[in-house]
């Protein structure tokens, strides 16, 4: 098998713009924008006609089609569709043929294998029916069920991108598929169910009177450090793990872990990376609330409400993903004329305007479009449905449709890998005359970040959002 | 030194500097060096020398599981409750397909010549599920200083047939007839709270009626409809003086089937302390507790008792966040918990195993348990 053979069809192909200018990523832009309009009012709203978003279960599918977007590009590369017929399709052709496949994955995921397998054979809080049986009513059965399905998908979305990202699909990535995919799917899939048990388990067993506690640790170990005893703590976290690893695949480059050349070392130091990232952010938007609303208060029921701000961290970081996301597929990573760094700075602050900026639009407007109600803190509103629907759409878009209307899919040819080498070996590489910008550096950002809160309060006092 | 090395050196420090602070300062004990102080108000409204509550209905709706079947079939929680075809409501055409306009079209008739049995006749026949429908609705009796003796009726419930007769029951209708009763209270537009409006305007049209100022345009319009000529005042975001020793004060927040803000009522009780009246409580005891102890200056600095619905699991749900609210509300020290509906069965259950002094009941006309004050039950303050 040839090198070419061997490559992901994600990275094999070259996306070129059919029209010069921004009017490629504009035209994309409508045309993501009209199917997330028609499939919202179809699936979510909750004046339209399935009306998911109840809110969990419209939750739970948003998720998992996430998930299953991830495992069918990323970690199957398409497999068991054929390479020819991935690379040759119409786009139209591909997009509703792998839509198909990845909405009967999920509903086969959902309902087989979560309410199925395991909601009948080991854990009854996935599977309503059972809940039903316990005497609970069918609406909260088929809540309850349906976030604990999704709890898992919110740890599968990080840890399954994170493993081909940072670990770079090792040790199974010379195997061919559907070994390296069915090898790191499981690896994966049990990965995330360990995490799970020791994430979101403990939530289930608190969340049935009495409290579970043959069957899990009640209250939970975060407790006191949390100020909760919700799960909404881990979903914080593990939310900007998951925008975090987008991060450092699309607008970072991997760099500056890029710059470890030793393979395994690399591997793992941008595995633990990430997370040390998205801590860092986590426990930020957990401040930035505080400058904002001022201390969380146990008990509470709205924006001081501990598991809601928790939740809010990871909500505030799916604002940030969607520009960066959109920086990524639709505007090719603007800038790269710039060396990596340079160019990975100018990015980041790309994305913090337009995160905030969409968590503006947001809140001051959503409620017009999406059938919801204004405000921050409603109980069963999760700015994270619409907004990670909307991403769905884009990988649907640009994975499965190669940028289809704006784009034209080539394949790389060997000048475009040789280009390509040339310049991360030439951009990703540590040289001593760097260290005084980078303590110069250290210093900015720390200024940077004492500006930032200092900012805050005073952001908060002059202006209302959601009047 | 080489200007582009710089810049790329600088590039990655100014990422790792702001990462750096994020990841050991935010949630550093120093944080809160940079935290809004927040200064209590410490707003006098006065004192009263007592209160007393009874309970007319709590029982919003008769059967959880009817509820929920209904919430599942028009969509879930965040559908327009106007949309439901729950009664009065209902146009015929089933659950999630209904409309304020084509609901009021054919109860107006009835209600203009104050046949409000024949309007939920008319009603019933339209509407899905109608016989489930209760309400809630308490009168609030405020004895001032001097002895003398005020009374609110705080929302009016959801039932025509099921309120009128709960009226009659405790003599609401009575008083309300001979203007015994100063002002109606309507604490927030859901349906459980206030679509029985017809029965409040029956006997009283000219009564002087509070609302939240966060009512849709539907809620407007049927106070007209319901056949009121008399003062409206729309509550704004804040405290709002009735008396002294009495204040509303109104939440702007976003609640369930598509209803914004709610109001409740703050009664400062003379060398007792802060009593609270709710309806649903949708802004969370917690909230509305912290709100006091910011704004008002209040007897002995104690929350002394709370009545009313808390919305904590008034489906028979939970959620772990709600443990935080039962933990959390410890440090209140309330000495006389008078909760009732939307606080939910589970969530007097857990009271009563954390020790709160929950106020029992007597589980009478359709109530379900004597965990907490029940239909026709009464509680004062001081106890």
């Amino acid at each position: 098998m040839s090198q070419q053979e061997q490559l992901p069809y994600l990275e094999e192909r070259k996306l070129v713009k059919k029209w010069r200018g921004p009017i490629p990523a504009i035209v994309n832009l409508i045309f993501t924008l009209i199917l997330f309009a028609i499939s919202w009012w179809i699936f979510h709203d909750p004046r339209g006609i399935m009306r998911f978003y109840t809110p969990y279960v419209g939750y739970n599918y948003c998720r998992w089609w996430l998930i299953i977007l991830i495992w069918m590009a990323y970690t199957f590369d398409f497999w068991p569709f054929k390479k020819d017929w991935v690379r040759n399709a119409h786009p139209i052709q591909k997009g509703i043929v792998l839509t198909f496949v990845s909405i009967a994955l999920m509903i086969f995921f959902i309902h087989g294998f979560f309410e199925g397998v395991l909601g009948n054979l080991a854990f009854a809080y996935f599977n309503p029916a059972q809940l039903q049986k316990l005497g609970l009513t069918e609406f909260y059965s088929t809540e309850y069920a349906a976030q604990a399905c999704m709890m898992f998908a919110v740890i599968a979305s990080w840890i399954s991108p994170a493993w081909i990202v940072a670990l770079e699909g090792q040790p199974w990535a010379k195997s061919p598929q559907p070994v390296r995919g069915a090898s790191i799917w499981i690896g994966t899939f049990c990965l995330s169910l360990l995490i799970y048990f020791m994430t979101m388990h403990n939530h289930m067993g608190i969340l049935y009177y009495p409290w579970q506690y043959f069957t899990a640790i009640c209250p939970p170990y975060w407790e006191n450090f949390a100020q909760t005893v919700s799960a909404n703590f881990h979903v914080a976290w593990i939310m900007c793990c998951t925008v975090v690893v987008w991060f450092v695949e699309g607008i970072w480059e991997r760099y500056p872990f890029t710059l470890i050349k030793r393979g395994w070392l690399r591997r793992l130091a941008l595995f633990a990376g990430i997370i040390v990232i998205a801590w860092a952010l986590c426990l930020f938007f957990w401040y930035m609330q505080e400058l904002v609303w001022g201390e969380a208060i146990r008990g509470h029921r709205r924006d001081a409400a501990p598991d809601w701000r928790w939740l809010h961290v990871g909500e505030t970081a799916i604002f940030f993903l969607v520009p960066g996301l959109f920086l990524q597929f639709y505007c090719g990573n603007w800038p790269k004329k710039f060396s990596t760094p340079v160019n990975m700075l100018i990015r980041t602050g790309i994305v913090i305007a337009g995160g905030i900026i969409i968590y503006c639009l947001y809140y001051k407007y959503a409620h017009f479009f999406l059938g919801t109600q204004k405000g921050f803190s409603h109980p069963q509103q999760f700015p994270m449905i619409p907004m990670i629907w909307l991403i769905d759409i884009w990988l649907v878009n640009w994975w499965f449709m190669d940028g289809w209307p704006g784009w034209r899919r080539e394949l790389k040819t060997a000048e475009d890998f040789a280009e390509e080498t040339r310049l991360a070996q030439a951009s990703q590489a540590w040289r001593p005359g760097m260290t005084p910008g980078l303590v110069a550096g250290v210093v900015g950002g720390l200024v940077l970040y004492f500006f930032m809160v200092w900012l805050l309060p005073i952001c908060s006092a002059t202006f209302t959002l959601v009047k | 030194m080489n200007r582009r090395e710089f810049l790329k050196g600088a590039s990655l420090g100014i990422g790792i500097g702001m990462l750096g602070g994020m990841g050991f300062y935010s949630y550093s004990p120093m944080r809160k060096a940079f935290l809004p102080q927040t200064e209590r108000k410490m707003t006098d409204f006065g004192v009263c020398k007592s209160v007393k509550v009874t309970n007319i209905s709590e029982t919003s709706w008769f059967d959880n599981g009817i509820f929920m079947k209904n919430v599942s079939g028009a969509g879930g929680l965040l559908v327009d409750q106007y949309t439901f075809n729950w009664a009065p409501f209902g146009n015929g055409k089933g659950i999630g397909k209904g409309s304020y306009a084509e609901g009021i079209a054919k109860l107006k008739p009835y209600i203009q010549k104050g046949d409000l049995h024949g309007a939920w006749a008319v009603a019933k026949e339209n509407s899905v599920d109608a016989d489930n429908a209760g309400g809630y609705s308490c009168l609030v009796e405020v004895e001032a200083m001097d002895g003398q003796v005020t009374k609110y009726l705080f929302d009016c419930g959801w039932n025509y047939d099921w309120m009128e007769e709960s009226f009659k029951r405790e003599g609401i209708d009575t008083m309300l007839a001979n203007n015994e009763i100063a002002a109606f209270i309507q604490t927030h537009e859901h349906m459980d709270h206030y679509w029985a409006f017809p029965v409040v305007a029956k006997y009283a049209p000219n009564i002087h009626i509070y609302t939240p100022s966060t009512f849709y345009p539907p809620g407007k319009q049927y106070i007209k409809d319901s056949g009121h000529v008399g003062k409206w005042t729309e509550v704004k975001k804040g405290l709002f003086p009735l008396q002294p020793g009495v204040a509303l004060y109104q939440f702007e927040c976003p609640i369930i089937f598509n209803v914004y803000g709610e109001m409740s009522m703050y009664c400062n009780v003379k060398d007792v302390g802060l009593v609270s009246i709710t309806g649903c409580c949708h802004q969370g005891i917690i909230l509305f507790a912290d709100t006091a102890h910011k704004e008002l200056k209040y007897e002995k600095d104690a929350f002394y008792g709370l009545y009313g619905g808390l919305h904590i699991s008034p489906f028979d749900d939970w959620d772990p966040k709600y443990d935080d609210l039962v933990i959390g509300l410890k440090k209140w020290n309330l000495q006389r918990v008078g909760c009732n509906h939307c606080t939910g069965l589970i969530t007097a259950q857990k009271f009563v195993d954390a020790g709160y002094p929950v106020i029992k009941g007597t589980a009478r006309f359709r109530s379900k348990t004597t965990n907490y004050l029940g239909n026709g039950d009464i509680i004062t303050f001081p106890g």
